[in-house]
């Protein structure tokens, strides 16, 4: 466990030292954000509710995402492919703690870092300039809070997976590239997934996109009930576990090619 | 004329190297077109549910996103060479001390140092949203108009060709690539995507008087369709357009060769 503390604290120091990249991430997300308010309130000029969203609650949740993009590194890191090509794997094979929770460690000191520095600012000029929700109940809170912890673990792994497609082909971005493009759509990251008709919502409950970020999101805009919180808590959590199985086996079969090539 | 091959030559060596690997270039250009695909599905799937943005119907909408997506990746085909992600890593390494020393023309060599054929896809993309509004939004044709379409789509090439080169040359200075001009260029360009209509005012103005955007997409689309302005400006307004793109474009270059003058060497 100190490893895994030690390995993220550096991760979180090397992120706030690039600050001209920060202000820079930071200013685009913001702009974005107001660009995405206004879809959203135009998509409901002529309607009070959609599919129990009221344009409050859709706003909400549209800004709010902004603020979590940093965190959930939602646009990725190609940092594991390329010590994959360059070899720099074998040494990471050698450090005292597995090799999924050194990513795991690295990306979550890197999250954090992102939600401190420009997470928690966009939320404040949000907050400041539109009308935005905030979770009602101490209970919703905490709900949201482990819905965002599942969401942020569900991405990792989904990341770590697209990441070994490195083991098998030479360049293994095409895959990488695919997957967040479907992320934009199904993880409700362009707009709400209730926004979309109601084929699109089931058929984007079938990819683990969701869960990533539309759950947290739902659960904080308060669109849900209580008891469908909690369901949606167990459905991340079933897909969290089905995805860690599945690592597992293709780290397995990773790890033997990396025999093979670099002995 | 000799310029000109020599673009066509740089440009021509790198399709080769992209053809090399095929399966690479395909998973590529899918992936690069997929993520348009997908983000003008989004909107497509949302308006199909309400049918309306304001007094704007799917089609109507479709001809500004596609007028937008079409000029943005021509643009992007084309000067990529310039952009400033691309250069300022350009100017980091110092390969552009190399170019300095051959014969030929840098701004050529810089324009043709890049060219991303995946790119294609999201041109083809484009034109092909761009002809269903067309082809839908129930435009009145006249020979006025069918020039207008050309200009503005010249205009807007143009005009983000500018912000590239601007974005670019800031990098003599910084080193560190520019990355707040991705709000005037990616920003720029989604925001000319959907109708002026339903920003806030203030954002609406910035756009309008700081960086007039709202000229080059939104007020030629207002005239092709016959819709009324609703913010007042002059009838001829739609014509700004080609003039703002060039305008851009023209302070770009001339923006690029004082930078050039003033480039000093990382050293690297």
């Amino acid at each position: 466990m100190t490893v895994f503390w030690e390995i993220m604290v550096r991760a979180f120091q090397r992120q706030i030292t690039y600050r001209a990249a920060a202000l820079a991430g930071l200013a685009t997300n913001l702009f974005f954000g107001f660009i995405k308010a206004a879809m959203v309130e135009a998509y409901y000029q002529n309607t009070q509710i959609l599919s129990g969203m009221d344009v409050k609650a859709a706003v909400t949740y549209t800004v709010v995402t902004q603020a979590l993009l940093g965190f959930l590194s939602i646009f990725g890191t190609f940092d594991l492919m390329r010590t994959i090509y360059r070899g720099e794997v074998a040494t990471d094979l050698l450090k005292p703690i597995s090799f999924l929770g050194l990513w795991m460690a690295r990306d979550f000191g890197q999250s954090v870092a992102q939600l401190l520095l420009r997470g928690s600012v966009i939320l404040l000029v949000y907050g400041l300039f539109m009308d935005m929700g905030f979770p009602e109940s101490p209970m919703q809170w905490i709900y949201t809070v482990v819905s965002l912890l599942l969401g942020w673990t569900v991405w990792f792994v989904v990341r770590f997976l697209v990441n070994l497609g490195a083991f098998w082909s030479p360049d293994a971005r095409g895959i990488a590239r695919l997957c967040y493009a479907f992320t934009l759509l199904l993880s409700g990251l362009l707009m709400p997934i209730r926004l979309y008709p109601e084929w699109v919502q089931k058929f984007a409950a079938w990819t683990p996109f969701p869960y990533v970020l539309n759950t947290p999101m739902e659960i904080y805009s308060g669109v849900l009930s209580s008891q469908e919180m909690l369901h949606a808590l167990v459905l991340q959590g079933i897909w969290l576990v089905a995805l860690l199985i599945l690592t597992q086996g293709v780290w397995q079969q990773a790890s033997k090619r990396l025999m093979v090539l670099g002995g | 004329m000799h310029t000109f091959t020599v673009y066509v030559r740089l440009i021509h060596a790198l399709v080769r190297s992209q053809l090399q690997y095929r399966v690479s270039f395909l998973m590529d250009l899918i992936a690069t077109t997929f993520y348009t695909v997908l983000e003008f599905a989004s909107l497509v799937l949302i308006l199909g549910r309400i049918k309306t943005l304001g007094s704007w119907t799917i089609p109507e909408i479709t001809l500004l996103y596609g007028l937008a997506e079409l000029s943005f990746g021509i643009m992007d085909m084309a000067f990529a060479g310039f952009d400033p992600s691309i250069f300022g890593a350009f100017i980091r390494q110092g390969s552009l001390d190399q170019l300095m020393l051959r014969p030929v023309s840098l701004t050529v060599q810089v324009m043709g140092s890049d060219f991303g054929l995946r790119r294609l896809g999201k041109c083809l993309l484009g034109l092909v949203i761009l002809l269903y509004g067309i082809w839908y939004a129930g435009i009145i044709w006249t020979p006025e108009k069918a020039l207008l379409l050309l200009l503005v789509l010249i205009g807007m090439v143009l005009f983000f060709a500018g912000l590239f080169m601007i974005g670019s040359t800031i990098t003599f200075w910084t080193v560190d690539s520019a990355e707040a001009m991705n709000i005037l260029t990616y920003g720029g360009r989604a925001m000319i995507e959907y109708p002026m209509s339903i920003y806030q005012n203030w954002l609406r103005k910035i756009f309008t008087f700081v960086v007039p955007v709202i000229f080059l997409n939104y007020y030629p689309v207002l005239h092709l369709l016959d819709k009324p302005d609703p913010f007042g400006f002059p009838a001829w307004s739609h014509w700004l357009s080609p003039v703002v793109g060039c305008g851009i474009f023209l302070l770009a270059i001339l923006f690029w060769r004082f930078g050039l003058k003033h480039y000093q060497s990382t050293g690297t």
